[in-house]
């Protein structure tokens, strides 16, 4: 039933993307994202979108697998593209009783939901392309500066990767209880708002409560294993740039500087 | 009346790199208070199997068929909850269903959805309780204070509140103690004298050879053998090969064949083995005895 979430899942492969070190794909999807909110014209967002295409062709993962991902996300664009459309003030083109679509509306509208959508492909190229233990490396060494001033890295690396980990865990096990109470008779996806929210319940009580009994578990395997954070941890793959990694930063910089100049085109 | 799968297959993730048969051209028939062992290792498609028997989920190819009703097919939509209560399926370790305050209410939402009027349910939920042996007492406590084999009587409870016709249980024993396997063999045993159709899953020929009248075996989604448990477990060299190999007690007459004596293989009750065995030895003493004369 819930086979279709593959939000935060790794996809193992081998290309240029699989093997580019984890800071560098952390870093280069920020400027991505930081790139696509400088762009403010459509020739500017299609080359962010071609960028986009590329890399997903880069990294040789399944165009279907991959959008079997963004169709979870679906809802969110579609509600984004409708309160910009209806909500800009403007030029009025289309009106009907309080409802009104202007110009403004309609680009805005245009614009958010393709960034939102291209903001969303780009990060899940990231989940896709690296494995879990590596992201999260990868963003403890990141926030290591940071720990100067009390962010505490390697407990946010570690609370993500754990997150991650334990999606599709979690989704099997709410496929699992879903079906058990389906054999009961139950219904999810009939009924009005409220019949539907309280049918929720028989299928989240016991998902939290076998959630809690999970991480209890996992908290007492960890200290079994004498797990007592960041201090002193050494890894077995220690993280290393590579030419690959030199070649990614050259051409993030070109990304951003072609935004900018996209920018006084008009 | 009865419960068949005509040429089911089921396919995971159709169309994409990780495709893969759970099912293959499965052709089942359940017949009415019959009691069917389906045997199958870890990943044979025993689970998959189970949940097309009440349409939770659909064949990519092939019909499912309850009492003459394609489940699957258009006249089945309308009707699908009231098939559902037909074939009720108690999942592996079910007790992680449970989400009630209080036993009953937890044994009564099956019972609830079928929008049965309360003096039914309550009829409905002590019939359940009285079935599996369940102390009055119970009703008011938290499910949740509960052991764990006192939780997975009242999940089959909960199923048995819907009063199905065929009731089919995957592994029902994992995960349970000796004594409490005994117990539920024992009750599922008594469930079937009862006049329910029972279907259990499991990997343990053990278990299915105390009480099943009919199996199968299942191997990478086929069905590999088929019939008495007496005829299946003759085949011990193929279930050694699928790595299920043959009840405790067929094994050591096995054994006792392979030193010398001259005893049947194809038995698997405690008493007709040990008579078997008596027999063997009691022929060995005559022979002994004619020789010395």
């Amino acid at each position: 039933m819930l086979g279709d979430i593959t939000i935060g899942q790794y996809y193992p492969g081998d290309s240029v993307l699989h093997k580019l070190d984890p800071r560098t794909k952390i870093l280069a999807i920020l400027v991505y994202m930081v790139s696509l909110f400088i762009v403010n014209n459509f020739y500017g967002l299609l080359g962010m979108m071609a960028i986009s295409i590329l890399v997903v062709a880069v990294s040789k993962v399944p165009v279907k697998y991959f959008f079997r991902g963004l169709k979870m996300i679906i809802f969110i664009v579609l509600l984004t593209v409708a309160l910009q459309m209806f909500m800009t003030p403007g030029d009025v083109v289309w009106q009907w009783s309080f409802l009104k679509i202007t110009k403004e509306g309609i680009k805005q509208a245009v614009f958010m939901g393709t960034r939102l959508v291209l903001l969303i492909s780009i990060t899940s190229i990231l989940t896709l392309t690296t494995t879990p233990i590596a992201l999260t490396d990868g963003i403890e060494r990141l926030l290591k500066p940071f720990q100067r001033f009390g962010v505490p890295a390697h407990e946010l690396a570690m609370m993500m990767s754990i997150a991650l980990r334990f999606i599709p865990t979690l989704v099997e096990e709410t496929d699992k209880i879903m079906k058990a109470q389906a054999a009961r008779g139950a219904s999810f996806d009939t009924g009005n708002l409220i019949e539907k929210v309280k049918a929720l319940v028989p299928l989240l009580v016991p998902l939290f409560l076998s959630a809690f009994q999970r991480a209890d578990e996992l908290a007492i395997a960890m200290e079994a294993r004498c797990y007592h954070g960041g201090t002193n941890r050494t890894r077995l793959k220690a993280l290393q740039y590579t030419g690959k990694d030199l070649a990614a930063g050259i051409l993030c910089i070109c990304m951003v500087a072609a935004a900018i100049i996209s920018r006084t085109v008009s | 009346m009865s419960l068949e799968l005509k040429h089911v297959s089921h396919i995971y993730q159709e169309g994409s790199a990780k495709e893969s048969y759970a099912l293959r051209d499965i052709c089942l028939n359940v017949n009415e208070g019959e009691f069917l062992g389906i045997a199958g290792h870890t990943g044979s498609g025993k689970s998959t199997l189970i949940q097309h028997f009440n349409g939770l989920l659909k064949p990519t190819s092939g019909e499912v068929i309850v009492d003459g009703v394609n489940i699957n097919g258009k006249e089945a939509k309308k009707e699908l909850k009231v098939l559902r209560m037909q074939v009720g399926i108690v999942f592996q370790y079910p007790e992680y269903q449970l989400f009630e305050e209080t036993v009953e209410r937890d044994i009564a939402f099956g019972p609830r959805n079928l929008n049965l009027s309360d003096i039914e349910i309550q009829h409905r939920v002590t019939e359940a309780m009285d079935m599996l042996k369940l102390s009055k007492k119970m009703r008011k406590k938290s499910p949740f204070e509960l052991s764990g084999g006192q939780k997975r009587k009242i999940a089959i409870a909960g199923v048995l509140a819907m009063k199905p016709k065929y009731l089919i249980l995957d592994e029902p024993t994992a995960g349970l103690d000796p004594k409490g396997r005994e117990e539920f063999l024992e009750l599922i045993a008594d469930l079937h004298q009862q006049g329910l159709t029972v279907v259990m899953v499991s990997h343990s020929m053990d278990d299915i050879a105390r009480y099943a009248q009919r199996m199968i075996v299942l191997e990478h989604g086929e069905i590999r053998l088929e019939g008495t448990p007496q005829a299946v477990f003759a085949q011990s060299e193929l279930l050694d090969q699928i790595g299920l190999g043959v009840p405790t007690l067929t094994r050591l007459l096995i054994e006792l064949q392979k030193q010398g004596w001259d005893v049947r293989t194809d038995l698997f009750h405690p008493t007709d083995v040990s008579q078997e065995i008596l027999r063997a030895l009691s022929k060995r003493e005559q022979r002994k005895g004619a020789d010395l004369c």
